[in-house]
């Protein structure tokens, strides 16, 4: 039988003789679990082992970061740009804000090495990582125009993996809008970035993730996040499309009056499975934590959300929400949802709602008695079921762009 | 009750009572399963069953992936079977019993006696591990209706037991399921023929009384089609420092629009106030809704133990078929719980519904966790969860774990939850109206379980909702 994966060290060149040692030691503790699989409570709905198992054989880390073509970008509004070619930092031109106020950066040196991770994947992606960026915002600084990240992957990556580490720094009283924006050719491979976030006092960070078409890539994205008083971190994930993803966030409110919000609105095709799993750390008093979570499942898709509050003692006067929805299609799909909610204050208010089921036959009726027919009347519907998670996006240009992306999509259903 | 009586009342049924008992050598080995097989004169074939769980229970690991933590469990110390030494010779009529025994019950307030007859409720008690004495037995014979210890199911109604037993929970499911299979001692067997109503309420009562035993007590119900019973339990045990096991197996078989209604009011000694002693309470109950149009309905009042651990399920086969869960669980001082359900839907058309109230005050920790599995040809199937948790003070947790899977378009899944703590308005408002605090807590808490409290049958509503009140004792001001 043919390896799995076979990942070399020595072709990742110019590390120190330490850093050569810690990424060995964490190949290791890799090598002696490998992949996650359901067993792990974290991995209980994607069982990541046999799902790469059946689509991967001989995986080995990617080393190619070629890019000759043009990528078209966004014209639907003024903004900035990154652009990535499969993980690696390539040009960045930050032609609308003021000089020196933004740094955007190649991630060299790994300074946390940190061996206590009980998931494997951060042992693979310390050992492996290559590439990845390192932003930040200067003090009192606030973005005149959004930053698009397009992250482009080049035809040549099947069966390779791509391990990437991020580092995004707002400082005090700065914002910044970061919409990533998903460019694949087609080629099958795997993507694993550990993304870490750190929003200080009275800054603002919205974050909005989505994909140009359909990629055959397998994502895995992990962003721990630490916030500070009064600070804001928005994150939107409409990343429609791919083949498999999973985004795993860590949020701690570590001090008062910080909210956070994570808004998702997924419609899932044939063979598309998406996990987005949450940890909301709220340890002061006074913070808020808004999630909601849409899924459209069409044929054999999977969607699942897994959502944690955590809630400190001392961490009272907490508002903190979770409401995931489902509309499935198909008997096929499947959603499969865990909303948990850890509480240890008492003065606070924790709820959380989950639904899921299939589309309003009465709604259905309605709109075809006024003359619209079956499948228009279900796009409709669909829509306006998403929708609702574009309210808190105050951008107008933006809203539209994101809005004709849903439809877009919704119009390939 | 005056809140200064509250604060002194301590585990009222925390006596211990000085019988001689027979005891099974200590420790978890074959020779221990031979020993409880012989002293219940067991057939070959249910010895032979022991001895298979006890071979698949040297390959289970005991499962950890539960919140409340406890110290590893010494099965090598405990005693696997305890029993009063009168009963050697079983009593044929309640004359015989040993009025020791009689009077432990007396104090329990458990209607042993048949001229309590009017209380309508057929008792058959379990005292650590032998039934002492069944009622009303004449009266249910007549219907046909078998209500009888296991143990004595076994040798008289071999066949029912043979095709029933282990067929909803199997002797390799889980660690204390399968530790149960190999050393249960006894517990009660209830077979209601066919389109037969139970005339009363059948009732157990278990008891746990030597020191270092566990309890490992069976029971199996069968409503065979058209038939209706409903079934209580109820639970206490005397106080000790050390922590005593209980892990009982309840297997529940609902035929063709049959009903079982179970109700339990766990009220096991949970400790003192530092958490030194209590019973570890790992049961695992289960029902198979087996026939069409079948329902089976959980409903429990989790006060006492140290910690609770137990999911009483709802596997729905037949279509039509119908779940219920009704919780209550209160963990006051050290006490800790993980409870809910499980609800797996198989069949068309069927319908779940789980209401859990979770009340944590002290340093408690309260988890519901539960599952709702809509399987892919469980077409037009409906679930609807609601799990409220109610804080009182900032050392306790209340957490709430739910798994919802749904795997096809024609079935509704809702779930909802929340947390918070005893409103200020209304307490202020019972205030106002001249309820002391405590009171009004107790009337505001006992508001919050009400939608539970009606489920359960009159006689035990009045216990539960007194019970609610005493767990609560000293938890505010």
């Amino acid at each position: 039988m043919e390896q799995l994966f076979n990942f070399k060290l020595e072709k990742i060149s110019n590390f120190s003789n330490k850093e050569m040692l810690e990424r060995k030691k964490n190949l290791n503790f890799f090598l002696e679990k490998g992949f996650p699989n359901k067993k792990d409570e974290n991995w209980k709905f994607t069982d990541l082992n046999s799902i790469i198992s059946k689509n991967f054989n001989n995986i080995t880390n990617n080393l190619d970061f070629k890019f000759e073509k043009k990528i078209d970008y966004i014209q639907e509004f003024e903004h900035n740009s990154i652009v990535t070619v499969n993980g690696s930092l390539k040009s960045s031109d930050m032609q609308f804000e003021d000089k020196g106020k933004i740094k955007i950066d190649n991630l060299v040196s790994l300074e946390e090495f940190s061996l206590h991770s009980n998931n494997n994947l951060y042992h693979l992606n310390k050992a492996l990582t290559l590439g990845g960026f390192d932003l930040e915002v200067k003090e009192n600084y606030k973005c005149k125009k959004p930053i698009i990240l397009y992250n482009y992957f080049t035809s040549k990556l099947d069966n390779k993996i791509i391990n990437n580490s991020n580092k995004i720094k707002l400082n005090q009283n700065s914002e910044l809008i970061l919409i990533e924006y998903n460019i694949c050719e087609n080629s099958k491979f795997l993507k694993n970035t550990f993304e870490n976030i750190n929003i200080e006092k009275n800054s603002i960070l919205k974050n909005i993730s989505i994909q140009n078409n359909k990629c055959n890539g397998y994502f895995y994205k992990n962003i721990s996040g630490v916030q500070g008083y009064n600070s804001s971190y928005q994150n939107f994930l409409l990343t429609s499309g791919l083949k498999f993803n999973k985004v795993d966030v860590n949020i701690s409110l570590e001090k008062e009056n910080s909210n956070c919000f994570i808004l998702s609105g997924l419609n899932l095709n044939s063979g598309e499975h998406q996990e987005i799993k949450t940890k909301i750390n709220h340890l002061a008093p006074n913070c808020k934590s808004y999630q909601k979570i849409k899924n459209v499942l069409e044929n054999d898709s999977i969607g699942v959300y897994q959502g944690k509050i955590y809630v400190k003692d001392i961490a009272q006067k907490t508002d903190a929400y979770q409401l995931s929805k489902a509309l499935i299609l198909n008997d096929l799909a499947e959603f499969n949802a865990k909303p948990e909610l850890e509480i240890y204050a008492d003065d606070v208010k924790c709820s959380h709602g989950s639904t899921s089921g299939s589309i309003d036959l009465d709604a259905i009726h309605y709109l075809m008695t006024r003359g619209i027919e079956l499948h228009k009347a279900k796009k409709l519907l669909i829509n306006g079921f998403l929708n609702e998670i574009f309210e808190n996006i105050p951008e107008k240009k933006i809203k539209n762009f994101l809005e004709k992306c849903m439809e877009y999509q919704i119009d390939r259903l | 009750m005056k809140s200064e009586e509250l604060k002194n009342q301590e585990y009222k049924y925390g006596f211990t009572t000085d019988i001689d008992n027979i005891r099974a050598p200590r420790g978890l080995k074959e020779e221990t399963i031979h020993f409880i097989s012989k002293i219940k004169k067991e057939p070959k074939w249910m010895l032979e069953w022991r001895l298979k769980a006890f071979k698949r229970l040297k390959v289970l690991k005991e499962p950890n992936w539960q919140k409340p933590k406890y110290p590893k469990i010494n099965y090598q110390d405990l005693y696997y079977y305890s029993a009063p030494k009168s009963m050697k010779d079983k009593p044929k009529s309640l004359e015989e019993v040993d009025p020791k025994l009689i009077e432990t019950y007396n104090k329990l307030g458990i209607p042993l006696n048949e001229q309590k007859r009017l209380s309508g409720v057929a008792v058959d008690a379990v005292f650590d591990s032998v039934s002492v004495a069944t009622t009303f037995k004449g009266e249910l014979d007549k219907k046909g209706i078998i209500f009888c210890p296991i143990s004595e199911a076994i040798q008289k109604y071999p066949e029912l037991v043979k095709k029933y037993l282990g067929s909803v929970i199997p002797i390799s499911d889980h660690y204390f399921a399968t530790l149960n299979s190999a050393v249960f001692t006894d517990g009660s067997f209830v077979y209601i023929p066919p389109n037969t109503k139970c005339p009363m309420e059948l009732s157990t009562y278990f008891r746990i009384n030597a020191s270092e035993t566990g309890q490992f007590e069976r029971t199996l119900i069968i409503a065979d089609k058209g038939s209706y019973v409903s079934y209580l339990e109820g639970c206490t045990a005397p106080m000790r420092d050390e922590n005593q096991l209980h892990a009982a197996n309840v297997e529940l078989v609902a035929l063709d629009d049959a009903e079982i209604k179970y109700s339990t009011v766990q009220n096991w000694y949970p400790g003192d106030k530092n958490g030194v002693g209590g019973i570890y309470n790992f049961v695992t109950k289960r029902g198979a809704c087996r026939g069409n149009n079948s329902k089976i309905s959980w409903t429990q009042v989790e006060t006492g133990s140290a910690i609770t651990w137990k999911y009483p399920s709802c596997i729905l086969q037949g279509d039509n078929s119908v779940g219920e869960f009704y919780s209550i669980a209160i963990t006051n001082n050290h006490q800790k719980a993980d409870t809910g359900t499980k609800m797996i839907h198989l069949g068309k058309n069927t319908k779940s519904k789980i209401i859990s109230k979770g009340i944590s005050a002290g340093k408690a920790d309260n988890t519901y966790r539960g599952l709702v599995d809509i399987g892919s040809k469980a077409l037009n199937s409906r679930n609807y969860t609601q799990c409220d948790s109610l804080l009182m003070g900032n050392k306790c947790g209340a957490h709430t774990v739910p798994y919802i899977r749904n795997k096809n378009s024609s079935s509704t899944v809702e779930h909802e939850a929340t947390t918070s703590k005893i409103n200020e308005d209304q307490l202020f408002y019972c205030n106002q109206r001249g309820l002391n605090q405590e009171e009004a807590v107790s009337l505001i808490v006992n508001g919050f379980c009400k939608e539970v409290l009606q489920q359960l049958p009159m006689e035990f509503a009045v216990e539960a909702q007194k019970l609610v009140s005493i767990s609560l004792e000293g938890s505010v001001g």
